[in-house]
């Protein structure tokens, strides 16, 4: 498989879309740019459920500390950098064999599917409590 | 106008702006909290659920102020969120007074006029670019990149036609799978896998089941679920047109 074509598209990808869910012009490349590492990671562990797990682990990572240094909402960079780990193709294959009456095969491309979007849940909410936690500690320690 | 009144006036719309661009209700809370306390409010209470708000200020001099605003469309729209977060700071600084808020507030609110060709192009180029990204030839992008531009072409009329989200979902599904299918008889090499899945990833719930998530983590059950329940309805609506469309082509023979 051509891998610098498949990131090249999935940078374009993840572009568009922060454009069709009208993300500010400054956060775009950034996001951009979080996407395909993220998509790269993910790639490289094998589509696994661990390996969305790892992939949104980094990007929820990136998108904290570029939310802090460029001084914007996180939601502005995770909403086009997680995209490309939506699990389309599980959804589309799922739908494909319950129309051919494979339940067995439908049931668990479903269940992979259900798992991964978990698993990218989980590592969005274990950054943005871990980096609450510690914007919380230093707002306590600058009070006097 | 009384300046209690400004100040509730601005901090409702500033929550309701968040609410209906599809940002996280804690954020919408936040917001009401922050700009209170720079606008010089000692108690506020807010709830902010996805299709609602209700607060109520308490100030010795006016004694307790409470509203409810109701939500009723929502459209992800993230320069408002932050165009509003950069708003709320600055009052929470006390660089800007209420009425300046609210004027700026209400220009945000103004229903702005879209690039409606611009985001035709966005969904067909995302649409298109995500089938590349799993796997699909430069045929499979053609035929991706026309389903996206037509879903963005039908979708906006439904919306403004009142038409359920969860009804248009099921119609985007459909007009997709239906458009792969009739590439792959127009033209040979269209392999419809990659195709569809492309095609749909932009229609997919990403940033409605990521909020849902983080509400219910935080706390905020109720928002947490109906998120949750809108996110699970939408997909599985989606899914469902595909299906359709696959078993009805199935039925035909071709």
């Amino acid at each position: 498989m051509n891998w610098g074509l498949q990131l090249a598209a999935c940078f374009l990808a993840a572009v568009s879309f922060s454009l069709l869910v009208r993300q500010p012009k400054s956060s775009m490349l950034v996001s951009g740019f979080i996407a395909v590492a993220g998509y790269s990671v993910f790639l490289l562990l094998g589509q696994s459920t661990l390996a969305y797990f790892a992939a949104t682990l980094l990007i929820g990572f990136s998108c904290e500390i570029s939310a802090r240094l460029l001084k914007r909402a996180t939601t502005l960079f995770v909403t086009g950098a997680i995209i490309p780990l939506v699990p389309g193709v599980g959804l589309y294959n799922t739908m494909r064999y319950v129309v051919e009456g494979d339940y067995h095969q439908a049931v668990s491309t479903g269940a992979a599917a259900i798992l991964g979007i978990c698993a990218i849940a989980l590592a969005i909410t274990t950054t943005s409590v871990i980096f609450s936690a510690v914007s919380a500690r230093r707002k306590r320690r600058a009070a006097p | 106008m009384e300046r209690i009144t400004v100040t509730l006036d601005a901090v409702c719309l500033a929550s309701q702006i968040i609410l209906e661009s599809g940002g996280e209700t804690y954020r919408a809370e936040e917001t009401v909290e922050r700009m209170c306390q720079g606008l010089g409010v000692p108690k506020v209470d807010v709830l902010a659920l996805p299709t609602g708000l209700m607060l109520t200020l308490t100030t010795p001099e006016h004694g307790t102020l409470s509203r409810i605003v109701r939500v009723h469309d929502r459209a992800t729209d993230l320069t408002r969120i932050d165009q509003c977060n950069s708003i709320s700071r600055q009052v929470a600084q006390g660089a800007m007074t209420a009425e300046e808020a609210l004027e700026k507030l209400r220009e945000i609110h103004r229903p702005g006029k879209d690039h409606r060709w611009l985001l035709i192009g966005a969904s067909a180029v995302s649409a298109g670019s995500f089938t590349v990204m799993l796997g699909g030839g430069w045929m499979d992008f053609i035929v991706s990149f026309f389903c996206g531009a037509l879903v963005q072409l039908v979708l906006p009329p439904l919306a403004k036609g009142r038409v359920p989200m969860q009804i248009s979902s099921m119609i985007a599904g459909a007009l997709t799978t239906l458009t792969a299918l009739l590439g792959t008889l127009a033209l040979s090499q269209v392999h419809v896998e990659p195709v569809i899945s492309g095609a749909i990833m932009p229609l997919l719930p990403g940033l409605a089941t990521t909020n849902a998530i983080r509400d219910t983590i935080r706390g905020d059950l109720v928002s947490g679920g109906a998120r949750i329940m809108e996110a699970v309805l939408s997909a599985v609506m989606l899914a469902a047109g595909i299906g359709l469309m696959l078993s009805m082509w199935g039925g035909i023979g071709l």
